[in-house]
């Protein structure tokens, strides 16, 4: 009991606020009005920035990422 | 979340993008290393020996109350105890931040870049993204107790997967001999591949067991190690290694919250029955593997059953018994019940919300855009690069820049969290003695007294669940949930003092 007056204590004194700050828009992907994310414009690639970033990745980094095996 | 603290582990990957010969992996953590504790102070570094793999000055606790170190060559940050999903979303961020921060302090972004994966396509190592979960010591770990939770762990991957192209030869990477050269060649390989372009999710080629309690070589569905890091009579650690690193906020918000809701149904024997498969391990590769993501699992009863209903009926159960517990229970079953329904609309209702999703999106369009094939290297490149933690260069972070994927935390409350631990937990505690120790300078003493100390008699030692500060004895946090911040406090101001003792097992706090 005196430790969840200490943790209450200790977060009702700060501007933490423990919450979700969620900015889904909803709707909608194609085909789908009730709910889901928006499913991102790339008919035009040329002229998205998602695809502009694509475009800059090395084709070959991924031979380059030699990586040890972890845990 | 109720009676819950949760903890991430996460290593990461290092891209050499140059090919200078003394720009390796190994010396660009440790350069990070030093620069994170030596020179920006954001923690104190470890300056006694912590095991046979970690001598002194191979780490140490942030401010945060987290710690970074290198482990079998990877960084590897462990986020502080959380008892909050906010709190977890927002320190696991803040150690992707401190990262990338000190690459660019270090003026080494061109050369680098830091990756939040679990794969190498060409080695076919795997590193890990493990999970910690604070039970009370009664719960059960037997098969009976595990084996409830394990339907959920398998059939979880259809929205915590970070998606990957192709599959690993084998698991460790291990070469069989039909793989050599003259023996014919890697066509077991190259037939498996094809078979298998996308899997959803990172890890379960590595996974060969449903219950161990070491890690490489015989990596687990359930790690069953026993090791609480805290008072054994009254807590248990359940630790899971199956799990992929995630980049999407939701996700990551979604395999802490779905998992701590199981373990509630479990502990309260309310977890749904009847679920077992015969063979779990050959279960979760088979619906990481599945093309068609159809997600059909056979019972060991005989009956057929798609991992979506599986994830429906925990959903179910949750909902029944948990509706209104508390405002991050309500969040998690709704955003639960929520993706499980999209999934049944096709990947692209969770496009930004789940890893595996997005990310197939991402190359879907790149592919279909620039006529490559599915074994081009510049897909295995983007897959990479999905998970780099640069928000300029990743493309995870190319998605929430265009808006294309939910956000759960702010930049202000992850900043905040890079040098702030959580507030109710004995995170707390800790933070405020690491902060006595860098203020004190202590944290430099090889540097500043190594000609009249002892280097083996450090300052101070830090440890999750136990501290201790020169001339005084051991300060314990055998309790996660408490804060001890006063305890903490005194302890550093009033030098000799003893901490308020506590008897490992605090037999009134149950």
């Amino acid at each position: 009991m005196e430790q969840t007056k200490e943790c209450a204590q200790m977060v009702g004194s700060l501007d933490r606020k423990e919450r979700p700050v969620d900015h889904i828009s909803k709707p909608s992907g194609p085909g789908d009005q009730e709910s889901g994310p928006k499913r991102p414009e790339t008919g035009s690639p040329s002229g998205d920035n998602l695809m502009k970033r694509m475009k800059k990745v090395d084709p070959k980094q991924a031979e380059k990422y030699r990586q040890r095996t972890g845990e | 979340m109720k009676n819950r603290i949760f903890g991430i582990e996460t290593e990461y990957g290092l891209l050499i993008k140059t090919e200078e010969t003394e720009v390796s992996p190994a010396w660009i953590a440790r350069r990070i290393i030093q620069h994170l504790f030596g020179q920006k102070k954001l923690g104190v570094i470890d300056w006694h020996h912590r095991g046979h793999d970690e001598p002194p000055g191979n780490g140490g606790f942030l401010l945060n109350a987290g710690r970074m170190y290198v482990d079998m060559g990877h960084l590897e940050y462990a986020s502080p105890e959380c008892h909050s999903l906010w709190d977890l979303l927002a320190v696991d961020r803040a150690g992707d931040w401190l990262l990338q921060d000190c690459l660019e302090d270090l003026g080494l972004t061109e050369l680098v870049s830091i990756m939040k994966n679990n794969i190498d396509h060409v080695t076919d190592a795997t590193f890990g993204c493990h999970e910690n979960y604070l039970v009370t010591r009664e719960f059960p770990f037997t098969y009976e107790g595990l084996g409830l939770l394990m339907p959920f762990l398998v059939t979880r991957q259809v929205f915590t997967g970070a998606g990957r192209i192709g599959m690993a030869r084998s698991a460790e990477g291990w070469v069989g001999l039909d793989d050599i050269k003259g023996r014919g060649g890697d066509r077991s390989r190259k037939s498996a591949e094809e078979a298998v372009i996308y899997q959803i999710s990172q890890r379960p080629d590595y996974i060969v067991n449903d219950f161990f309690e070491w890690v490489q070589g015989n990596r687990a569905i359930v790690n069953t190690r026993d090791e609480p890091l805290a008072d054994p009579e009254r807590f248990r650690r359940l630790h899971l290694l199956m799990g992929d690193s995630n980049m999407a906020e939701e996700t990551t918000l979604l395999k802490m919250g779905t998992t701590g809701l199981v373990l509630q149904l479990i502990e309260d024997g309310h977890a749904p029955t009847g679920l077992d498969f015969d063979d779990p391990v050959q279960t979760l590769r088979g619906i990481s593997r599945d093309q068609k993501r159809e997600w059909m699992v056979t019972l060991s009863t005989g009956q057929h059953l798609s991992a979506l209903d599986i994830q429906e009926q925990f959903w179910e159960a949750a909902n029944k018994h948990y509706a209104g517990q508390d405002e991050e229970t309500d969040w998690v079953l709704t955003h639960w019940e929520s993706v499980v329904k999209d999934l049944r609309k096709g990947y692209q209702a969770v496009v930004g919300r789940v890893d595996w999703a997005s990310k197939l999106w991402l190359l879907e369009n790149f592919r279909e855009a620039e006529k490559l094939e599915w074994d081009d290297s510049w897909l295995k490149s983007l897959d990479l690069e999905y998970h780099n933690v640069d928000p300029q260069a990743g493309l995870y972070h190319g998605m929430t820049e265009e808006g294309d994927a939910p956000r759960f935390t702010t930049n202000e409350l992850v900043n905040l969290s890079k040098v702030n631990p959580p507030r109710n937990t004995r995170a707390f505690g800790r933070s405020e003695i690491i902060g006595h120790v860098i203020k004190e300078g202590w944290a430099d003493f090889l540097e500043k007294t190594a000609a009249h100390q002892d280097p083996r008699r450090p300052p101070y030692v830090i440890n999750w669940s136990v501290l201790q500060l020169q001339d005084n004895p051991p300060f314990v946090m055998a309790d996660p949930f408490r804060t001890y911040v006063k305890e903490s406090r005194d302890y550093c101001t009033e030098g000799a003092s003893p901490p308020i003792p506590e008897p490992l097992s605090n037999k009134q706090d149950k």
